[in-house]
């Protein structure tokens, strides 16, 4: 995408200039023309297929152009970045030297300039541009596109300055020029006649530092005009008594005329180069910020908050909802109080171009309407709306603007791009996922499974033959296979709630006691082989949880010590209070834990020796999503004396229920 | 003659075995396979239990209540799968007399319903036993008197009237609600807290090992259940 971004700031990229290799320049200029001249070399440039530029050389004397001939140079590099060319602004004085520089830096072939229509004056002195150009451009061609016929209007040599604001000017300059006569009608009879000058001179310097390039030109002329009226002898006349003055005035005339447009040319480099740092650093500024971002919110809030604080605006940036609709999705709400205003953003949207006040597109509304443009598709525009009303944004800032906006594009393509990279890695981690579970879970479903088939196939085949006592053993082993079966599909639901963060907490006032019992009673059957022994204080303070889920941990820890014990060892489950928190650790005599797994048995299908035992290895991991969704810490670790034992916290909330007997006691008399 | 039992269900192999299990057990069995059709079939042929399944085709398994309820009061007990304990209690609170999760055993299903046909038998609703037995505990109502073997347990006015309101339902799943209304009144109902406090006193007065209560069961997110010597492992 052709950046209008490169406007600012002109890419200078040394490329040898190879033959069959054609690059147009087209050199705009402050008139409407540019608009026709500008088609005209990009049908060339496309009949050649040629890269193609277009240039236009800021003089000191843009900023004498008036708004309207500022706003065409600008909207003739849009135009040109948009078909297609690399628009360039570049800061010079001589425009004809300008161009052949960029021409020849960049292997320009063809040169494209207008038919030149003012400066008759410039011709007669043999100074015109394409003059210029044809007698400088050595290999290069130079083409001279008329006007196809119209009668072009030269560029209002408006000034630059309102009407009001130059009279005063001149009237600060003339008012200057006499406190400098009054000064120097004091230092008279002091100072010689040269040193009087030189009081006129600095004079002239300083109103040619601080007012615009006419007033400064008037003061110098004026300032010749008193001092020979004055302070030359023959005195209060023009007429010389010597011959010599004439010498001495026309020196002065000469240097301070040439003091004055130095001086106004510096001013104008720095002002441009002003204009530009501030651009600059605006763009880094602007580049910094959005780049340590990764939300779209944050991203469009962060741009339209800066780009509000650097144009002293309000700004929106709105996006579609629906496919006819903008929604302001960051920055200034803005009532819709004018509809033109919602049409424009719209205009601006459909058709990628800028718009609204200032912009000589739709400009009756209030506001700026800039398109942002990522994966060079129009996403979204972006309102800007003065605070000071009726201000509009000169050429400038309006291409400051478009550089800032296509950095807030290039920024929010960035983020879909990683978004999109996120997505789709985080898909793929899912479907991994899947994938595991599956083929853990089908193995431990194929389990429970075959064994209850085996069994009601035995017990159908053998109905005349088999004892009623092995009957009763197949069947039992079928039902409890059966509830094996009815775990499992409980622990993966449960597993798939909590890691879609479907599961909705019922945390209520818990007593621990009971939590535990319940999750003793569901296992009941199979704790036959193993004792269990329960040590609880009985001051326990309450809980608040979610009981079905704990409930679930303590199945879990419970069946995986089951699992992993040989028959008869004891089981122990104690609690107590450690500090803020209640600890509940649940022990066996087991064989332990292979040393160095006590972390990774959390994970998320993790077997001890895969194959060996059944369960899909989801156990533990619901424990620790269930403890960590209850702000608690689960942890293993072998016991000193041998085994294994499971440890996990819960911490004590504030405004438990207290175990006092007589608290609502007496509830049903109040 | 046998008891009617109307079962609505809609899985043809869950309706399967259960005629299978329940007509060897000497219980007439009718089916109906939507809500509507059971609704139909209880007015028709007034069951003594209904059988309710709540993952029904046609309506939400708390509308068979509501309706069935507007006229009768015949025992509903509800099948319902894991992981729906507010829809249970929902459905307890609206009418049903108890529940049964899914998978589960026949020993179950029947010590249900034997619990619910002797509440809803002749002669049931009047009649007031005054002693009571759990295990080694005996409850005297008339004299308000608890006995754990030969000892007297001394119970507070709140954990008596606890104990009773169990003892009235016994057998059968109580709800939070219900035992907070009806203990220490209506406004009293979301106070679950004082209820878990109670019980766990309760059990560590009557209970032997009260982490592992033999008599005051607790039914995880639903409420409570007094032991029935009808249901003894269940």
């Amino acid at each position: 995408m052709p950046d209008p971004a490169l406007g600012v700031t002109p890419p200078i990229q040394q490329e040898p200039r190879t033959t069959g290799d054609e690059r147009l320049l087209v050199c705009l200029d402050p008139s409407p023309f540019s608009i026709p001249l500008i088609r005209a070399t990009k049908r060339m440039a496309d009949a050649q297929q040629a890269k193609w530029y277009a240039l236009y050389v800021e003089t000191p004397s843009h900023d004498r152009l008036s708004p309207e001939n500022q706003e065409q140079v600008a909207q003739a590099l849009y135009l040109a970045a948009k078909l297609g060319a690399q628009a360039v602004k570049v800061s010079g004085f001589r425009i004809g030297d300008e161009i052949l520089a960029f021409a020849r830096e960049n292997g320009v072939s063809k040169i494209f300039v207008g038919k030149p229509y003012a400066r008759r004056w410039r011709r007669f002195l043999g100074t015109s541009l394409v003059d210029h150009l044809i007698w400088n451009c050595g290999p290069i061609d130079v083409f001279v596109i008329s006007g196809e016929g119209e009668e072009e209007a030269p560029p209002a040599a408006a000034p630059g300055l309102k009407p009001r604001r130059l009279l005063r000017e001149y009237l600060l300059a003339a008012g200057a020029v006499i406190l400098c006569t009054g000064l120097a009608w004091i230092l008279f009879p002091y100072l010689a006649l040269r040193n009087l000058a030189m009081i006129y001179l600095l004079t002239v310097v300083i109103i040619s530092s601080l007012l615009a390039r006419g007033p400064a030109l008037f003061s110098s002329f004026f300032s010749v005009a008193v001092f020979a009226f004055f302070f030359v002898p023959k005195y209060y006349s023009f007429a010389l008594a010597d011959s010599e003055y004439a010498v001495t005035l026309a020196v002065m005339l000469l240097v301070s005329t040439l003091v004055s447009g130095l001086t106004t040319t510096i001013r104008h480099k720095a002002r441009v180069a002003r204009e530009q740092e501030r651009q600059t650093a605006a763009l880094y500024e602007m580049s910094q910020n959005l780049t340590a971002i990764n939300s779209l919110e944050e991203l469009l809030k962060v741009a339209a908050e800066q780009i509000s604080r650097i144009f002293d605006s309000r700004v929106a940036i709105l996006m579609p909802k629906t496919e006819e609709k903008l929604e302001i999705r960051a920055g200034h709400p803005f009532a819709d109080e004018d509809v033109r205003e919602g049409m424009v953003a719209k205009w601006a949207f459909k058709h990628g171009h800028l718009a609204g006040a200032g912009t000589g597109t739709l400009s009756a509304v209030k506001s700026i309407y800039l398109p942002l443009i990522a994966s060079q598709h129009v996403i979204g525009v972006l309102r800007l709306e003065p605070r000071q009303p009726g201000r509009v944004l000169d050429a400038n800032s309006l291409r400051l603007l478009e550089a800032l906006g296509s950095q807030v594009g290039l920024a929010i393509e960035h983020e879909n791009l990683s978004r999109q990279a996120q997505a789709a890695q985080l898909q793929m981690e899912a479907e991994q996922m899947r994938n595991t579970l599956l083929s853990s879970v089908s193995h431990d479903l194929r389990t429970p499974l075959t064994v209850i088939a085996g069994s009601a196939s035995s017990l159908l085949e053998g109905e005349k033959s088999l004892d009623s006592l092995t009957k009763h053993e197949l069947a039992q082993t079928i039902y409890e296979e059966a509830k094996r079966l009815d775990r499992l599909v409980h622990n993966l639901l449960e597993m798939s709630r909590l890691q879609s963060g479907e599961a909705m907490f019922n945390k209520e006032w818990y007593v621990l006691e009971e939590v535990i019992g319940c999750a003793l009673a569901q296992l009941d059957p199979q704790l036959h082989d193993h004792p269990v022994s329960i040590n609880l204080p009985t001051d326990l303070p309450l809980v608040k949880i979610d009981a079905l889920l704990l409930e679930r941990v303590v199945i879990n820890l419970l069946e995986n010590s089951l699992k992993y014990t040989p028959p008869g060892t004891r089981l122990e489950i104690s609690g107590r209070v450690e500090g803020r928190e209640l600890l509940v650790a649940v022990a066996d005599q087991g064989p332990g834990l292979p040393p160095g797994e006590e972390e990774r048995i959390f994970e998320k299908f993790y077997q001890v020796a895969p194959g060996s035992a059944r369960g899909a290895g989801l156990g533990l991991t619901i424990c620790r999503s269930i403890i960590e969704a209850h702000g608690g810490r689960i942890w293993a670790a072998n016991r000193p004396e041998g085994g294994a034992v499971f440890s996990f916290t819960i911490p004590l909330g504030e405004g438990a229920p207290l175990l006092v007997k007589n608290l609502p006691e007496n509830a049903e008399e109040t | 003659m046998n008891p009617v039992i109307l079962l609505i269900e809609d899985d043809p192999q869950i309706r399967r075995f259960l005629r299978a299990s329940l007509v060897t057990q000497g219980y007439d069995l009718i089916e109906a396979g939507t809500g509507r059709e059971g609704l139909a079939l209880a007015a028709s042929r007034v069951p003594d239990v209904v059988l309710l399944d709540l993952g029904l085709p046609d309506m939400e398994g708390i509308e068979v209540i509501k309706q069935l309820r507007a006229w009768s009061g015949v025992p509903i007990i509800i099948l319902s799968a894991r992981g729906q304990e507010r829809d249970k209690v929902a459905n307890l609170d609206a009418g049903a007399d108890d529940y049964l999760t899914k998978p589960f055993g026949v020993g179950e299903l029947i010590a249900r319903m034997r619990v619910a046909l002797r509440r809803a038998g002749p002669g049931e609703e009047g009649k007031q036993e005054t002693l009571h037995h759990l295990g080694n505990i005996r409850v005297d109502a008339e004299r308000r008197l608890v006995f754990r073997g030969q000892e007297e347990v001394h119970l507070t006015p709140i954990e008596y009237k606890l104990l009773s309101v169990l003892l009235k339902h016994r057998g059968k799943v109580v709800t939070h609600r219900q035992l907070l209304k009806e203990v220490w009144g209506p406004s009293y109902i979301e106070e679950n807290s004082y209820l878990r406090i109670f019980i766990l006193n309760l059990r560590r007065k009557l209970e032997d090992d009260p982490t592992r209560p033999q008599y005051l069961l607790t039914e995880p997110g639903v409420g409570y259940r007094l032991r029935d010597e009808l249901a003894p492992f269940f």
